[in-house]
């Protein structure tokens, strides 16, 4: 998610610098990361950021008239509903993964028995929300289905041009660039849900294009943090 | 061929189908794509299959979610996005979980929720069609489950007040439909001149907000400032359901409206009338011996006020 953030910044040329903090879920105001902190404003959530940086002047979507957008809403919720719930699902719903790697990466601050009382307490929260919304009952091969059919409807929609909405970016690139770039490049236990993405041709090198357009030229500068840079090397691999 | 396919879903009112918006859906997916189905509205809920609602029972094949319902009439070739292109497929996935994400909870809230609309609409209609003694149990668990859902979905920091997590939906559910309606723009359906799924899926959804008379309306009344939406539903209901609309809401609440006016005058006068005799009864003496008496002071008693009244 935090990609998605600087991504969306970058496009927009506005320079920033990536902090990592073990307590950042309690500094932020809605609980959720990232956020962003500028003079006296902290900020966080892609809606109120696009809407505090559409404030200042900048915004990306000015271009579009109001089917386009009304579009690009829609597909951003998309995303949200199927991509960012497949991912949760896989890191806290799918038992193999939890044990392995969700566990182990989320208790790594804290010291034992802490880290397994919130990690656990998390699961919790997060399979709690799956039961409402009627993904508990699905199995792997089920999510890893919706998942196809969410990177075929956005293969579809971009098409052959080189964003989504024509030439120039959009909310919409940003969010879908930081969630596939996070699914090709954060290793689990299988690859089954990398493999799917890479299923689509025009999705990757969709990611590829961003990343270079707009992380390269920012690692000249030296002033990103290491994240994007081992992030970088991962998928270059 | 086969055996016909059935459908077990929740019975309709206030000129719809069905109150429900996923039963909604799938009967209008089924009249768009010309699948024979056997609508079955549920009076006796213990005899539903599975407790799931909308469920299409096949010969021996039991589906109970709307996609995977739709997806099975697709594969039986009832496919009613034949024309669309691959750009417009997705297009639908993505408006589809716009109406999720930012309509549904609203929807629920409004049904399920919003304590006058619950008690006074919702809970008894829904008891009415369950058996006793679910119908004591049953609404009141889809009240919860609804609450549970907006809850988890959309009830995280900073918004820590349920009025505020209200306030979210509604603003979230209004913007939705004015993108809804910018979308439709003037054309009859969403792709043209055919309804497709997501006609079928916005119907089921915009329908029950339209149509259902609730005590506190804020959505339905933002949903009738946007015509097309308006029209859009009126249409699918004339076309593919034979249900008039001028026969209920708005012309026909009118009409009721007026009966009951005049209801209620009759009852008034009735009402004056029985006071009037009650004051003469009262006022002539009650003993049977004195009958002739009693007759003249009754006559006198009617004369007497009028004498009053004359100067």
């Amino acid at each position: 998610a935090t990609l998605c953030f600087q991504a969306f910044l970058q496009m927009c040329n506005l320079p920033i610098r990536v902090v990592c903090r073990a307590n950042a879920e309690y500094m932020s105001p809605s609980g959720k990361l990232p956020f962003i902190h500028v003079g006296n404003q902290v900020v966080s959530e892609l809606g109120p950021i696009v809407q505090f940086v559409k404030a200042k002047g900048h915004s990306l979507s000015d271009g579009l008239d109001e089917v386009q957008k009304a579009e690009m809403k829609a597909y951003m919720e998309l995303v949200n509903n199927m991509l960012l719930t497949a991912e949760l699902y896989l890191q806290w719903c799918d038992d193999v993964t939890v044990e392995e790697i969700t566990h182990p990466r989320y208790g790594s601050p804290y010291p034992w028995p802490l880290n397994r009382i919130l990690s656990y307490q998390k699961q919790w929260e997060v399979r709690r929300k799956m039961k409402a919304i009627g993904w508990a009952g699905k199995t792997l091969e089920q999510v890893l289905e919706d998942v196809d059919q969410c990177c075929q409807a956005l293969s579809q929609r971009l098409g052959t041009q080189p964003y989504f909405f024509n030439k120039q970016p959009t909310e919409l690139d940003a969010l879908v660039f930081g969630h596939l770039f996070t699914i090709l490049t954060t290793q689990l236990i299988t690859d089954e849900l990398s493999e799917k993405v890479k299923n689509y041709s025009n999705l990757t090198a969709f990611c590829r294009r961003i990343e270079q357009q707009y992380f390269e030229g920012h690692d000249k500068d030296s002033s990103t943090s290491g994240a994007a840079r081992s992030a970088k090397r991962s998928l270059l691999r | 061929m086969a055996a016909p396919m059935e459908l077990s879903c929740w019975g309709g009112d206030w000129g719809l189908p069905s109150l429900h918006p996923e039963s909604l859906t799938v009967m209008a997916y089924a009249k768009f794509s010309g699948a024979p189905l056997a609508v079955n509205t549920i009076t006796n809920f213990w005899r539903a299959p599975k407790g799931d609602v909308p469920v299409l029972v096949s010969e021996d094949i039991v589906i109970s979610q709307p996609a995977k319902i739709l997806n099975f009439l697709r594969k039986q070739k009832y496919n009613a996005d034949y024309e669309l292109s691959a750009k417009q497929g997705a297009d639908t996935l993505a408006y589809i979980a716009l109406l999720e994400e930012k309509l549904l909870p609203a929807l629920l809230h409004t049904f399920w929720v919003e304590a006058e609309n619950y008690c006074s609409v919702t809970k008894p209609w829904f008891a009415s069609r369950i058996a006793f003694p679910l119908s004591l149990y049953l609404p009141g668990k889809m009240s919860r489950e609804a609450l549970n859902r907006i809850l988890l979905t959309r009830g995280g920091p900073p918004l820590y007040s349920l009025t505020e997590v209200e306030a979210q939906i509604y603003r979230d559910a209004k913007e939705c439909l004015n993108l809804l309606s910018k979308r439709l723009g003037t054309s009859q359906f969403f792709f043209g001149h055919t309804p497709t799924t997501l006609d079928a899926f916005v119907f089921g959804f915009l329908a029950p907000i339209y149509k259902v008379c609730f005590p506190r309306v804020q959505l339905q009344e933002h949903l009738k400032q946007l015509p097309n939406l308006c029209r859009f539903c009126d249409n699918i209901l004339a076309c593919y359901f034979r249900l008039t609309v001028s026969g209920h809401s708005p012309a026909g609440q009118d009409t009721a409206d007026a009966n009951l006016q005049k209801l209620t005058q009759l009852v008034n006068k009735e009402s004056n009338l029985i006071e009037k005799m009650d004051d003469n009864l009262r006022k002539s003496p009650q003993h049977p011996p004195r009958k002739l008496t009693t007759l003249k002071l009754a006559a006198g008693g009617e004369g007497s006020p009028l004498n009053r009244l004359s100067p």
